[in-house]
């Protein structure tokens, strides 16, 4: 987005937006360097005082990565995980967004939008521990324990809340006078919603993809209450690190980069689409 | 008789039959033929099964099981299990590695499928109780010893007895008379085993014997205590000692200053399992073996002066050793040993099998083992005075025990047990323990090495084991588990609470957050609660139940 | 023209309700059950392998009122909360506006700040325990470099610490995320013209930005707040409560509470009485908030 913000700064200005970046940059990937360092070492060298620089300080190995890796459940796990979040993600926003353009755009008569966006929220207040072991007893009615239906089900309930309360909010923001203008053209209330108040709010959209996303990627309660084989997911994969001797650091580390790897390259490409989608917002005057 | 000659030739004969190289029938002659009576002998060679007769050391049928009946060799011809699949929930680590070896070997035998499902730690008890009352998908799960207690809580218990199986001489031989009888009691519930062998955990301990062998060190210690050097420790004064005088200097010879003993004590993390080790001979001696309640009212004995000394001295070890102890895992509790950092650790016996390990440790060679040091003094919590000993020691089973017990909605129950007891064969069960990797120790006489068993230790040097390390790990294992007075395991239900409850406790102490008797004080208070909940006369009942057996 | 007007309003309120009912609808459906459930258990005794064992009224109320544990737990967690959001807030604001007002390598820069909210809390608590060891940790080598020794892992505050640096790393991109969707709402030419009467962008951001983005701003905070609280993944890696119980956030009595003990009586109703509190305080923060916008 080419505007006069950057181009009118002052250099000193630009210096420290620049410095703040990098130091940004630096002050998130220096925990995923560790984390690499630690995948490459020796149960021995996890704790080993000084052992910071590879090759130098000490003698990296490829054992971790080979003993998680020939772990037939590492690919099953991803997959998992990538299914159940893609289809948690499609699910919430096809039932969310509209119901967050309602309430963006209209009152109800017995509650305020307001307070039906409110009851939403509280969805996310309870720490889901409490309802674990109910939700777990639903499943098992359901036959759904160890499924990826089961966790689609129980994510989406989880994070609907983020897309109708996020939504609403990016709906509301929306220039009203184009969808007043269509409106009189004769466009359906449908039609302005699906053409117009959608494409205006789709970095919203996207937010709101990404979040739902990353919850439903990271879960870890649920996912290693309700799945035991077919259905676990990374998190789980990662509580099992955990094994007798405690935390095998090293395993953990490699589960880490495994488990963070197919978002973080999604969100490189998402974004170079982001940056088209941004502009968007430029229609609202 | 003559002690010396019937000794050897009674040692051999007791090699070749517990071996499988003999018949029962041939033992007990040539036995009695020594001089042997017949009330001993029916100890030694307690009554088993016309099976025995049939033994034979192997076949082709299910190479890796020996010995192997002839029924057995008969039934697995036809292939009995083909088309069944069996389903296991394991916990992800070490020991469910051991179970998943198993696996395509019994399959190739039998025809049946296993499918091996690996949960987290964290999550092993809700995934098989929740399993256990609703979904039942599985035949069969790994469980730890403390367990138990929740296994029967219904009527009719979740698990099912392994006895009635074992008898049936198609299924793969093995027979629970070999137990050390206190490893026995964790697989049993009021005198019915319930588990199948796998694993046989017990804390002693492990310390550099080539530091204290080594005679500067003896001297120097004799300056500044005054009295010889213990080697190894047998009071827990010593042990005091002896880790108090290794801390703050470099007898490694690194350029840094090293620690008497390495503990770990991180909250949730088997960290208390230090403390019951070493707390053991302060509470239970020969006048007493209870250490968790009064089985008469069911009152918790926690806060006794026993415990509370045996607190206060916990709290004087982990001064030897890093501040950050206290938040360390087990594993880094290890490394710290390992790394030839620490002289002495009290833990299980994963410490030497990784010590063997080059990419785990630099101590190999250098590891001695031995029970616990005892006290001069217990306090009997009953009776509530110090009773005096010449050396009172005690013995433990802590740790998990980890092993396969069969749930009672499975519709597969006999293959399902079939698997199980395939691991459970005198070869299986001797490979699991000397291969580091299963996590598995032994429990089971044979194991070890002669004259208490039949174990050999070429065995353990072919796996990359230290012959000496071997012998004196063994041993000091052996002695342990059969020390006359042993501290007992807690399995009634609600353990896991119960241990949490002093875990934290425990914890706050060693964090300088709270005092030792205040501490637990607040641990029975807290205990009693607990005990309420789940109903004071049941609870009663059922740890009065698991002394029985 | 007034039938138009009926039509047209009769054709607003089915379409109104057709949009809300599925999510609604789907709301309820999966969530009265476990919610019955768990205030139904908040009143009995249950105890595992025998199920409810008597109704006891409201004792598991009280005992988890009268818990001095639970209040710390309390304390504990909004502290937690206090300090990490206010700074999280700040830092993810700040990043957005950086890119927003077109920071050279935006494509670089953008997914790498994004990039922390992906990983899983536990996976990073266990890293954590690695990086703030004295047995070789990055983080305590380099504040032993600069002669500051901090018991990290083995102290309550010192624990507390290490679990809200690592919390800031993971969740500042949420805050990020959504200030950059809000800014990005704002238009060129607003941002053009406070430009040409300002000395910096950094007057732009206090004068135009900021009160522009208001609002989605609260809304990120509010829902980090809700999140927040609930923290459990991070310092239960971390330091699992410890030591004794003086790192241990709610989250972490309840899943102890919960699951380990399988106490559902005590831990239903350590859940409803959190749900009340912390629900009249989001209601409350809510429509203060809303009231400045509307």
């Amino acid at each position: 987005m080419e505007n006069l913000l950057w181009r009118n700064s002052k250099l000193a200005s630009k210096f420290i937006a620049m410095l703040i970046a990098c130091a940004g940059a630096v002050w998130v990937i220096v925990p995923f360097l560790w984390a690499i360092n630690n995948s490459l070492k020796t149960h021995a060298d996890i704790f080993k005082p000084h052992a910071i620089i590879p090759f130098l300080q000490f003698t990296p190995t490829m054992d971790a990565w080979n003993f998680v890796l020939g772990d037939p459940q590492v690919l099953n796990c991803l997959f998992s995980s990538t299914l159940v979040s893609v289809g948690t993600t499609l699910f919430v926003l096809l039932i969310g967004t509209p119901a967050a353009y309602s309430l963006a755009r209209f009152e109800f008569r017995r509650m305020k939008s307001r307070d039906i966006t409110l009851w939403f929220l509280s969805q996310r207040v309870l720490p889901p521990v409490v309802v674990l072991v109910p939700f777990y007893i639903l499943l098992a009615q359901l036959g759904l324990i160890d499924t990826w239906t089961g966790l689609i089900l129980l994510y989406s309930t989880f994070n609907l809340a983020f897309c109708v309360v996020i939504m609403r909010d990016i709906f509301r923001d929306v220039s009203k006078e184009v969808e007043e203008a269509a409106r009189i053209e004769g466009a359906s209330l449908w039609q302005i919603f699906w053409m117009i108040a959608l494409p205006l709010s789709l970095d919203g959209l996207i937010v709101t993809a990404f979040i739902v996303f990353a919850f439903s990627w990271n879960e870890a309660l649920f996912a290693s209450a309700v799945t035991s084989q077919h259905a676990a997911t990374m998190p789980a994969f990662i509580l099992a690190s955990r094994s007798t001797r405690g935390v095998d650091f090293n395993f953990a580390a490699v589960n880490t980069i495994l488990a963070i790897a197919p978002p973080v390259i999604l969100s490189f490409f998402v974004q170079r689409y982001l940056a088209r989608g941004l502009s968007f917002g430029a229609v609202k005057g | 008789m003559s002690q010396h000659h019937s000794e050897k030739e009674f040692n051999e004969l007791v090699a070749g039959y517990f071996g499988g190289r003999i018949t029962r029938r041939r033992f007990i002659q040539q036995a009695a033929k020594l001089g042997i009576s017949a009330a001993l002998l029916s100890r030694i060679v307690p009554a088993t099964y016309a099976a025995d007769e049939n033994l034979l050391d192997s076949s082709p049928a299910s190479p890796t099981e020996s010995p192997i009946t002839k029924e057995r060799v008969e039934f697995l011809k036809s292939k009995p299990y083909k088309g069944q699949t069996i389903n296991v929930m394991v916990l992800k680590a070490t020991v469910g590695d051991g179970l998943k070896h198993w696996v395509p070997l019994w399959e190739e035998a039998t025809g049946g499928k296993v499918n091996v499902a690996e949960v987290p730690i964290d999550t092993l008890h809700q995934q098989i109780f929740s399993d256990l009352q609703t979904t039942h998908r599985y035949d069969a799960y790994m469980t730890g010893a403390w367990f138990y207690g929740d296994f029967f809580v219904p009527k009719e218990p979740y698990i099912v007895e392994v006895e009635p199986f074992r008898k049936d001489p198609k299924y793969p031989f093995w027979t629970p008379d070999e137990w050390i009888p206190a490893m026995k009691t964790l697989y049993t519930w009021q005198g019915k085993v319930y588990g199948v062998l796998f694993d046989g955990d017990c804390q002693i301990l492990y310390y550099r014997r080539d530091i204290f062998d080594n005679p500067e060190n003896q001297a120097k210690f004799k300056e500044k205590m005054g009295y010889d050097f213990p080697n190894p420790p047998k009071l827990m004064k010593e042990m005091h000692d002896v880790a108090t005088f290794y801390t703050g200097w470099d007898w490694n010879g690194d350029g840094k200053p090293d620690w008497g003993i390495s503990l770990h004590a991180k909250v949730n993390e088997q960290g208390f399992f230090h403390f019951l080790t070493l707390a053991a001979p302060y509470v239970c001696s020969p006048n007493n073996k209870f250490f968790w309640f009064n089985p008469d009212t069911m009152k918790p004995l926690i806060n006794s002066e026993g415990h509370q000394r045996a607190l206060e001295d916990y709290v004087k070890f982990l001064s030897n050793g890093p501040k950050e102890a206290i938040s360390w895992t087990l594993g880094q509790g290890w490394a710290l040993f390992l790394s030839g950092n620490a002289v002495m650790e009290p833990t299980w016996g994963d410490l030497p099998t990784f010590a063997q390990d080059p990419k785990e440790s630099k101590v190999q060679g250098k590891v001695g083992a031995t029970i616990i040091p005892g006290t001069s003094e217990a306090f009997d919590p009953i009776k509530g005075q110090w009773d005096k000993f010449d050396l009172n020691t005690v013995g433990n089973t802590n740790g998990g025990t980890w092993h396969c017990v069969i749930s009672r909605f499975s519709k597969k129950q006999e293959p399902t047990y079939d698997f199980l007891a395939f691991m459970a064969t005198r070869k299986n069960a001797l490979w699991n323990c000397t291969h580091g990797f299963t996590g598995v120790q032994p429990g089971m006489r044979f194991e070890y090495f002669p004259p208490a068993g039949t174990g050999r230790v070429e065995e353990w040097v072919e796996q990359g084991w230290n012959a000496e390390e071997a012998k004196r790990y063994l041993e000091a294992y052996y002695k342990n588990l059969t020390l006359p007075v042993q501290e007992s395991y807690l399995r009634i239900p609600g353990t896991a609470e119960y241990w949490h409850e002093l875990d934290v406790r425990v914890s706050a102490v060693l964090a300088g957050q709270t005092q030792a008797k205040a501490a637990l004080d607040d641990c029975a208070q807290a205990w009693e609660r607990i005990t309420d909940r789940y109903g004071r006369d049941k609870q009663k009942a059922l740890y009065q139940a698991s002394y029985a057996s | 023209m007034e039938a138009t007007a009926s039509v047209q309003r009769k054709a607003e309120r089915v379409f109104k309700y057709a949009l809300l009912a599925p999510a609604v609808i789907w709301v309820i459906a999966l969530t009265f059950f476990p919610i019955l459930a768990a205030i139904h258990f908040s009143f009995a005794n249950y105890v595992l392998g025998e199920g409810i064992t008597g109704y006891v009224g409201f004792d598991n109320y009280i005992r988890v009122l009268t818990d001095g544990g639970f209040w710390y737990a309390i304390f504990i967690t909004a502290l937690f909360v206090g300090i990490t959001i206010p700074i999280e807030a700040c830092l993810g604001f700040t990043l957005a506006w950086i890119i927003t007002i077109g920071l050279p390598a935006k494509s670089f820069f953008r997914p790498i700040f994004t990039a922390p909210l992906f990983t899983t809390e536990v996976a990073i608590g266990y890293l954590g325990v690695t990086l703030f060891t004295d047995q070789g940790g990055l983080v305590a080598a380099l504040f032993n470099s600069l002669g500051i020794h901090i018991d990290w892992l083995s102290s309550a505050a010192g624990g507390l610490a290490a679990a809200m640096i690592l919390d800031i790393w993971i969740w500042t991109p949420f805050i990020f995320l959504m200030s950059l969707a809000a800014l990005s709402a704002i238009s060129k030419e607003i941002y053009d013209a406070a430009m040409l009467e300002a000395s910096s962008h950094w007057q732009v951001l206090r004068h135009v930005a900021i009160p522009l983005a208001w609002p989605v701003l609260t809304i990120a905070v509010l829902l980090r707040v809700i999140e927040g609280l609930k923290s459990f993944g991070l310092p239960y890696a971390l330091t699992s409560g410890g030591p004794g119980t003086s790192t241990q956030l709610f989250s972490i009595m309840a899943d102890l509470t919960t699951i380990q003990f399988t106490d559902f009586g005590r831990g239903s109703a350590m859940g409803i009485l959190y749900l009340i509190l912390v629900s009249v305080v989001i209601t409350f923060f809510f429509k203060q908030m809303r009231r400045r916008i509307e």
